[in-house]
């Protein structure tokens, strides 16, 4: 293997070990952070990093990016406001668990299965790179188009009660992500003729408000309750823990990597699909789903972690962004005189290994800093309502703020904040609103390839459907969500159990 | 927060707001391309609004047709004090960011709100608000370099004063 050497160089360098413990410290604090997202945090202090050694830039990113994906759990956890889009799915648990004062036990938990999915994704990332990258080349539009779709049924499950709800908050969100000029014809959509429409409605706005704002607005209802002491006697999870959830873990650390591995679907996605596949597959959680179930944590938070490896496999051998981060750096590494692709793992392999090296030591930090620091993060919310909340609304408008420096955007966070609170009031759920956004651009950019090169012809695209085993695949999946959640199949099912 | 087989104060207009505003939608989706292509730019916003009518339709009727909760109203279960409050400060927020600037008006805001939902003394108020938007500044605007709306405070001035004065007047 050549190059191998320098994976072990950022563990040796004092220099370079220090940048990877800064980055991965400050990833998860701004990870934590509603409105830090870790996109705006890598793309904010690989500004600073243009000026220095590649090397150095790199750990620095390494480290912000693990760290970032991480620490976005620990508001989820404990306010119900996921620090990032990644962590979307962990509230779902994580915070009924917080509220039955034991986001010490989730938080470790978290912690632990982080760890694990990001080492799992760096070993992935590192033997079968060629392999993934292979695969993911050979994903046609129409895939790409279904496994958006995929992402859209879970709405299903996610949308708890109200099936139609949440559907409705679904179709909310994808047509919120098709504001703007249209990238393809640069026709207008849903503009009124305001300019400041046609660049679109920013996703960050979209998820602060609905997470941040509405969240802080339901929770002055209870303004005068006491604060939830936090249990947070027991961090560290037991063995018997990690071994109980360690098959679910590793499963989920596959459906990371591959989500992680195509191009556009990051962290977030491959949260989702896991706790979809947690929710399916774990058929006796000791508490159920959505109300503290341990798996609900374990499931999102070992696949975001692991796609941040599946995320470089495209980035290094094909220059092909796996999420937002990638991108960025993908961008930083060109300034650095580095050209990702197939002719880098040629040409450079002591680079790949170097950044392999960085992840696996930003994962290790993430651990030490991941299992140490919450007890003064968590006395964070043991801090009274009445300061707690003004506090957190304002972070939320600063943050909205600080992506695009626009009042335009305080403005729509606001908006969705006021909107998501009515919503939250009448039980429709948030998270597929934000799902919706994320997906609309892949579902239509893809959409529009796929039936084009079909010939506009609806026939041609399912006759195409039926000839490709991954498409074959992907079709069935979603014809199972739909069939699964009919009322023939669950009377079948319960009738057969 | 509950679904509805019983009506909560509110929710019957709510559903038929979001059932109008849908249909709104899909009229202007359909008003981007027409049933031009299937590739066309309305193809996606034609599908997603008319999603939205079907399923906001159905939430409508469901929602019409179940009972009302006699329990709860809308003063005190949907839009009580301290919510309305916190929205009305939102707005204010919105309104005076760019005339005062961010620092005069973050600092009413989390004054105002504290004071209003907590009752506690002045001083408590005055404190945390202060300190607050102190740890807020410091990360956003002097390590992130976020520019907020300066408003009637001259920010730049007084960090060039403290970028002096840390430099020893250089």
């Amino acid at each position: 293997m050549a190059g191998f050497s320098s994976f072990f160089t950022p563990f040796i360098d004092p220099k370079l070990l220090f940048l990877i413990a800064t980055g991965t410290w400050a990833g998860i604090y701004i990870g934590a952070i509603p409105g830090l997202s870790v996109t705006m945090a890598v793309s904010i202090l690989i500004s600073f990093t243009f000026s220095w050694d590649v090397l150095p830039a790199l750990a620095l990113m390494a480290g912000i990016y693990m760290g970032g994906v991480y620490g976005g759990s620990r508001t989820a956890i404990l306010l119900n406001i996921p620090g990032a889009p990644a962590a979307i799915a962990t509230s779902l648990d994580g915070y009924p668990l917080a509220q039955k004062g034991q986001a010490g036990e989730a938080i470790g938990i978290t912690t632990t299965v982080s760890f694990f999915g990001g080492m799992l994704g760096i070993l992935v990332l590192a033997t079968a790179a060629p392999i993934v990258s292979e695969f993911a080349v050979r994903v046609q539009p129409r895939d790409y188009m279904m496994l958006a779709i995929l992402g859209l049924l879970l709405v299903g499950s996610l949308s708890g009660e109200s099936l139609i709800k949440g559907v409705f908050a679904g179709a909310f969100g994808l047509l919120i992500g098709t504001v703007g000029m249209d990238p393809l014809t640069v026709a207008d959509r849903f503009t009124f003729g305001f300019d400041a429409l046609r660049g679109g409605i920013s996703f960050v706005a979209v998820m602060i408000g609905m997470f941040g704002i509405s969240e802080a607005l339901v929770q002055l209802h209870d303004v005068h309750k006491e604060a939830v002491r936090q249990n947070i006697s027991k961090i560290v999870p037991s063995w018997a823990t990690i071994l109980k959830h360690m098959p679910l873990s590793l499963r989920c650390s596959t459906i990371g990597v591959i989500i992680g591995a195509l191009p556009g679907t990051g962290g977030d996605i491959a949260a989702l699909m896991a706790y979809d596949h947690a929710k399916r597959t774990v058929k006796n959680p000791e508490v159920p789903f959505g109300q503290g179930a341990i798996e609900g944590l374990v499931a999102p938070e070992t696949a975001n972690n692991a796609a941040v490896g599946g995320a470089y496999i495209p980035m290094m051998t094909l220059g092909i962004p796996g999420d937002s981060v990638t991108a960025i750096m993908i961008g930083a590494l060109f300034i650095h005189g580095l050209n990702p692709g197939p002719m880098l793992m040629i040409d450079k392999p002591d680079m790949f290994w170097y950044i392999v090296g960085s992840l696996t030591l930003g994962t290790i930090f993430m651990l030490i800093f991941g299992l140490t620091g919450i007890r003064f993060f968590v006395k964070v919310v043991e801090m009274p309502r009445t300061v707690l909340l003004p506090m957190i609304i304002l972070l939320s408008i600063v943050g909205a703020y600080a992506v695009n420096n626009s009042l335009t955007d305080v403005y729509w966070t606001l908006a969705f904040g006021v909107l998501g609170y009515f919503m939250k009031c009448y039980g429709y759920q948030l998270g597929p609103v934000i799902l919706g956004v994320i997906l609309s651009r892949l579902l239509d950019d893809n959409w529009r390839r796929a039936i084009i090169s079909d010939q506009e012809s609806l026939w041609l695209l399912l006759k195409g459907t039926l000839m490709s085993p991954l498409s074959i695949v992907l079709f069935g999946s979603i014809i199972f969500l739909l069939v699964s959640k009919t009322a023939l199949w669950k009377r079948l099912f319960t009738r057969a159990a | 927060m509950r679904e509805g087989h019983i009506r909560r104060p509110g929710e019957a207009v709510f559903s038929i707001l979001m059932a109008a505003f849908s249909l709104f939608l899909l009229w202007k989706a359909i008003e981007i391309d027409g049933f031009s292509a299937l590739s066309s730019s309305g193809a996606l916003p034609m599908g997603a609004a008319a999603t939205m009518v079907v399923s906001a339709v159905l939430i409508a009727m469901k929602t019409l047709k179940s009972e009302p909760d006699k329990t709860e109203t809308f003063a005190v279960n949907i839009l009580p004090r301290d919510v309305w409050t916190g929205v009305a400060l939102i707005i204010a927020y919105a309104v005076l960011l760019v005339p005062l600037g961010f620092l005069p008006t973050s600092f009413l805001f989390l004054f105002v709100m504290t004071k209003a939902l907590s009752g506690r003394s002045w001083f408590f108020c005055l404190w945390t608000s202060a300190v607050t938007l102190v740890s807020i500044y410091l990360v956003f605007r002097v390590v992130f370099a976020v520019l907020m709306p300066e408003g009637i405070v001259p920010e730049g001035q007084i960090l060039a004063w403290f970028g002096k004065l840390l430099s020893g007047g250089k």
